[in-house]
């Protein structure tokens, strides 16, 4: 019924278009009851979209290969997982996850954002109203994921790389993070148009910020676990445009979510605060743009389409209206607060948030650069992994020290002595840890042992402020240690919430900084029967064997493992020939070692027709803290996203006058 | 295939329109039509609300980084004083009886002052330097430490 997703998806674009244009009228004439019916129209668009979503979802289901979309990415013999995920594997599917995410988010937004108050919302629904109807127009008019044809016998399948379990939750969970931080601009620049000065807006879009930088956060490791086990090239994150397009998003979200928190304490920054947040949104609109134009190469290349030039035609847009609203409503974020000593955490928080901005600008310089030198030189020049790597450790590692000073330092400004008192225990642990890093060998690599030595001293201050926190707890009346800790916790979720997170970045430091500096490779050509050796690891190769998949002929290389004389059992690195697709793929052996966080990590290259194979193989150390680092991140997000009832009361209080006389 | 495409296609189109019209149907005369906004007076007390909710949770924070050992004698000394006058200042005109809605505050903030009031440590003894360094340890006597005094009262905060 491919009418029928049509006929939806022009009725969510006449339904945002209604919103956009009597939603802005009734915002500005004050209509009461044309607000309302503009807030319906997005409600309403919301359902459109689920129908049109319907209509695909069933046509890939029913492998209806009718749908030109159908057709193109799937074949009758995929499993079905992958079938339901060719939804966002295609241009014009993604484009319609991107529409239902939105829409979705839009009507919770309203309909969940009292607090931003009425005057708001009145402009919130015109703002989202026109972000759906540029999505809504792209599916209407240039990429529709309805277009039809005469059915053929069998579609075409899918990308190889793309018949992955990660790729079930990697897209949809960017597209949540992409998406959501559409709400924060949305109700910041209803805030501004409605001429407000308060911080409502913040406070309504508190958890939306959290909730979208959490999925973004989790959408990209899950996407470098991908990259990681089905690229098959032996690492996770390769700095691609695309990787990065996610990157920067995350790492401007980050910056807004930590300045926030300074205005909300000291009513400071209120200008940085708009900036980041549309800074944020127009980054996630370039992401989106280049994963879909295909200006610069990337190995996510399977999306390239013509639908650039209508993207830059809205980031432009979008960039004009709210740098002239944010220039425009200047006297309302004046603020008469400054910061006080340039030694507080607030100020600590200003070099985190410069630090995160210039990494996020620098990666940014990056990926343009291909199409800067070819406008300029008219060749493209690519800046490859040095260049990153290079900023990283500018940029990353005095980040991550940042991380371990804040917490301990007081509001406002604290006494040199009482920093120096203060730090002695966070200091002597890492120096601790870095003089035994040191005695065993990891000066091999300068900045691995600064971040491991960094990393120890952020652990050992966030350790200390649990500790304190919890004794501090308990001497005000809690009857145990454990009712005293979950006390600390609870009653300031954001503050310790967001200590978990900082332990799950200071795990990713390590995770990162053991599997790419103290990391070993070894390549050789075997004949069955031959063995080599890799850092401890033993590797046997026993012969090759092949059977037929669900859907792809797989040939596997049968490695024997033993480490010291200890049989570990079998690894089968191999490839996957996928008939349909007429496409080879690698699958890589991997052999996780859960007490030392180590990987030993085997790609079988090439099979010769005498029963030779080349292999390479990696040895990476401390790689599964990595993925171990992304629960502990979704545990600090959840704590610091928990509704906090004390907090509720308070802010019952400070916005309906109502609610404290009851 | 196609009619019941366009039959379903065309209800769902029936049902948004009506969906939209909603509020145009439930109240087709209504006596007022204006969309509520804030007028100064709330903007006002909004702010206020606002600058009172800081500069108690800034006080909380103060006092609780004070017991965790978070924040020092010293630095505590400096910054409660300013921090109890701020945090006065805003409480005034919510706690004036007969203001109506501004005497709300109570319960949000009893809840950001729970925490029982510490007193102000009580200031370091003098360190009164020998009046004159062992013979040939030093050339100069050492000038006495003086410690910085408390804020007086009234002293305007720096916010």
């Amino acid at each position: 019924m491919p009418e029928l997703g049509r006929a939806a998806l022009v009725l969510a674009l006449g339904l945002a278009l209604y919103a956009t244009v009597a939603g802005g009228y009734a915002a500005w004439r004050r209509r009461r009851r044309l607000a309302l019916s503009a807030q319906n129209a997005l409600l309403a668009a919301f359902a459109a979209t689920v129908v049109a979503a319907a209509v695909l979802l069933s046509a890939l289901v029913r492998h209806d290969f009718s749908f030109t979309v159908v057709a193109q990415t799937t074949s009758t013999d995929l499993p079905l997982a992958y079938t339901i995920s060719a939804f966002w594997g295609g241009q014009a599917g993604s484009l319609l996850l991107w529409l239902l995410v939105l829409t979705g988010y839009g009507a919770a937004a309203v309909a969940l954002g009292r607090r931003a108050g009425r005057d708001v919302i009145a402009w919130v629904v015109p703002l989202l109203g026109a972000v759906c109807v540029f999505f809504a127009f792209l599916l209407v008019g240039v990429a529709s994921p309805f277009a039809t044809q005469v059915a053929p016998a069998e579609g075409a399948g899918m990308t190889p790389s793309l018949q992955n379990p990660y790729m079930l939750a990697h897209p949809p969970l960017l597209y949540l993070g992409y998406v959501g931080l559409t709400i924060p601009w949305a109700f910041a620049m209803g805030s501004l148009l409605a001429g407000r000065a308060d911080e409502r807006w913040i406070v309504a879009t508190r958890r939306w910020t959290l909730a979208a930088w959490t999925f973004l956060g989790v959408g990209q490791l899950l996407g470098a676990h991908w990259a990681y086990e089905e690229v098959g090239w032996g690492g996770y994150y390769a700095w691609d445009p695309v990787e990065n397009a996610a990157l920067m998003p995350w790492l401007a979200a980050t910056a807004f979510l930590h300045s926030v928190l300074i205005q909300e304490k000291r009513g400071m920054l209120k200008v940085w605060n708009m900036l980041l947040v549309v800074g944020a949104f127009l980054l996630s609109l370039f992401g989106t743009f280049l994963t879909r134009s295909g200006v610069v190469n990337s190995i996510h290349s399977f999306t390239q389409s013509s639908i650039g030039p209508w993207f830059l035609f809205f980031i432009c847009v979008v960039t004009a209206f709210s740098l002239a609203l944010l220039f425009r409503r200047l006297p309302l974020l004046r603020t008469k607060t400054r910061l006080e000593s340039l030694v507080s955490r607030e100020a600590t928080f200003l070099y985190n948030n410069l630090l995160l901005v210039a990494l996020c600008l620098t990666i940014l310089w990056g990926v343009v650069f291909p199409i800067v030198s070819e406008a300029v030189r008219g060749e493209a020049v690519t800046v490859g992994p040095p260049y990153y790597n290079f900023f990283l450790r500018v940029f990353g590692l005095p980040l991550l020290l940042l991380m371990g000073i804040g917490p301990l330092i007081a509001w406002r400004r604290a006494g040199l002595r009482s920093v120096g008192r203060i730090f002695v225990a966070p200091f002597g642990i890492a120096l601790a840890a870095g003089l035994l890093l040191l005695a065993f060998g990891a000066g091999s690599s300068i900045p691995g042992l600064v971040a491991y030595t960094f990393s120890a001293f952020v652990l050992a201050s966030i350790a200390l402020e649990f500790i304190r926190g919890t004794r501090a707890r308990r001497a005000l009346g809690s009857s145990s240690w454990p009712a005293a800790f979950s006390s600390l916790v609870g009653r300031n979720r954001r503050r310790y919430g967001g200590y978990v997170v900082h332990a799950a970045i200071v795990m990713l430091a390590i995770g990162v900084a053991g599997s790419s500096a103290y990391g070993t490779v070894r390549e050789a050509k075997l004949q069955p029967g031959q063995s080599m050796r890799v850092a401890d690891y033993t590797l046997v190769y026993r012969g090759v064997e092949e059977r037929q998949g669900a859907n792809a002929r797989e040939v596997r290389a049968r490695l024997a493992v033993s480490r010291d004389g200890r049989d570990l059992g079998e690894l089968a690195p191999g490839k996957n020939h996928y008939r349909v697709e007429g496409e080879t793929a690698n699958e890589v052996g991997i052999r996780s070692d859960l007490l030392t966080g180590e990987d030993l990590f085997v790609i079988a290259d090439e099979f010769d027709s005498d029963g030779a194979a080349y292999f390479k193989v990696f040895v990476k150390p401390l790689v599964n803290l990595i993925w171990l680092a992304g629960l502990v991140f979704i545990l600090g997000s959840l704590i610091a996203f928990w509704p906090d009832g004390r907090e509720g009361r308070r802010l019952a209080v400070r916005y309906e006058p109502g609610a404290a006389r009851a | 295939m196609t009619l019941v495409a366009l039959v379903l296609g065309a209800a769902l189109a029936v049902v948004c329109v009506l969906f939209v019209a909603r509020p145009f149907l439930r109240e087709p005369d209504p006596v007022e039509d204006r969309l509520e906004e804030p007028d100064e007076l709330e903007r006002s007390r909004l702010a206020r609300a606002e600058e009172r909710d800081r500069a108690l949770a800034a006080l909380k924070e103060l006092e609780f980084d004070h017991r965790t050992g978070t924040v020092s004698d010293e630095d505590y000394r400096l910054l409660v004083g300013p921090l109890r006058r701020r945090a006065a200042e805003t409480l005034r005109p919510f706690a004036t009886p007969g203001r109506g809605k501004e005497g709300a505050t109570p319960k949000g903030g009893r809840e950001l002052i729970e925490i029982p009031e510490q007193p102000v440590p009580p200031e370091p003894p003098q360190v009164v330097p020998e009046p004159y360094p062992p013979p040939g340890e030093a050339d100069l006597p050492q000038p006495p430490v003086i410690p910085e005094p408390l804020p007086e009262p009234g002293t305007p905060d720096r916010i």
